[in-house]
């Protein structure tokens, strides 16, 4: 295997490339292109130590920005932005009578990503080809062909994309694609302590993401859910399934997700025909006002 | 505008890092007039450079406007 020119710039170990197929040692699975890969990640592990964006940054060389305290809650990043590929949300919920402390507050934490969609709007609104879908079944912006025209912006449901003042190109996670082709686990997910971002097969991820849900509400957590997966929550107006999905314990809007997202091609023939009725419309008032009256 | 020469590390789409002559690490982002594509930024890996950059606000890091190779491998 060619060794990748970031692995060649690491020193300091006696191997001489990347050790073949580590993701299997790490997150067990092989990565194989043609198939589909992407993140569960449960919120109810999450500690919201802010090691998936830390290591995000890194990996990708990205930018710390944001900078300053936002003033809400422990959460400084803010939000996903073309520099902040995970964020960590931090969600204040209400008071906790589970636990000894007088008003010690409930957190709800969650490591939010580009969902990485079964038909992904962005990737239909691109003009340019620069958003495509790569053999691992992972959505990525081609830095090269990108022309910074942000159409992708508003067609994205979850808000993810960013085009970036920097370089006036658009930016997401791209599930690191360099990563994957050289057979590593991303790597927010192998630097999460607590599991809570877990990479693999989709399929083989939603079993695991439906057991778990399972195992929760025998545990007495009967708000558990997922929010993504075929036929649930997130999986809505044509978007058939998120690659990168979660399991919530509250309402999707408390994790600042849409309860029901759509992909906004869905609403071109409708908004087609209501301007094509009006220019009728139109057309005909104006006939029946200029046409030459009898008597 | 400022600028600063050193030998470029790290290169990812159209971020790169430089190590300056003190061993000092500085982050650039290719910039909209750079006269230079982030696919080509790949080929500087390991050289000595010289960037002419700005500081944009809310960033730690360079917005890169200017590259000049000055020793090829």
């Amino acid at each position: 295997m060619d060794m990748p020119l970031r692995a060649a710039d690491l020193c300091g170990n006696d191997l001489d490339g990347v050790i073949p197929n580590e993701s299997e040692l790490t997150a067990g699975v092989r990565i194989v292109p043609g198939r589909s890969y992407g993140f569960f990640t449960d919120t109810t592990l999450c500690i919201g130590c802010k090691a998936c964006e830390v290591a995000c940054k890194e990996w990708n060389n990205l930018p710390a920005d944001h900078l300053g305290l936002t003033g809400d809650s422990y959460d400084n990043t803010g939000a996903l932005s073309a520099n902040t590929w995970r964020h960590v949300n931090f969600v204040e919920h209400g008071v906790r009578d589970d636990c000894g402390t007088p008003g010690q507050s409930g957190w709800l934490m969650m490591s939010d990503v580009c969902k990485h969609c079964h038909n992904a709007p962005c990737l239909e609104a691109c003009p340019t080809g620069a958003l495509f879908r790569t053999e691992f079944d992972t959505v990525v912006v081609q830095q090269d062909v990108c022309n910074g025209c942000g159409y992708c912006v508003p067609a994205c449901p979850f808000g993810v994309i960013d085009v970036s003042t920097l370089d006036g190109k658009a930016h997401k996670c791209t599930l690191c694609y360099d990563r994957l082709k050289g057979g590593l686990e991303p790597a927010c997910a192998k630097s999460c302590p607590t599991n809570s971002i877990q990479f693999g097969e989709v399929t083989e991820l939603q079993q695991r993401a439906r057991t778990r849900v399972n195992a929760l509400h025998g545990a007495g957590v009967k708000t558990a859910y997922l929010y993504g997966v075929p036929d649930g929550p997130g999986a809505t107006g044509g978007l058939e399934h998120l690659n990168a999905f979660f399991l919530l314990t509250a309402q999707p809007e408390s994790y600042n997700l849409p309860r029901a997202p759509t992909r906004p091609a869905n609403r071109v023939a409708p908004s087609l025909a209501a301007g094509l009725t009006t220019i009728a419309a139109l057309a005909i008032a104006a006939l029946s006002f200029l046409a030459p009256r009898k008597g | 505008m400022q600028s600063i020469e050193g030998v470029v590390v790290i290169v990812q789409e159209g971020r790169f890092q430089l190590f300056d002559d003190d061993g000092v690490a500085h982050f650039f982002v290719l910039g909209y007039y750079a006269a230079m594509e982030p696919e080509q930024l790949q080929s500087l890996l390991r050289h000595r450079v010289r960037v002419r950059y700005s500081d944009p606000p809310d960033v730690i890091g360079h917005q890169a406007n200017r590259l000049l190779l000055l020793n090829a491998r």
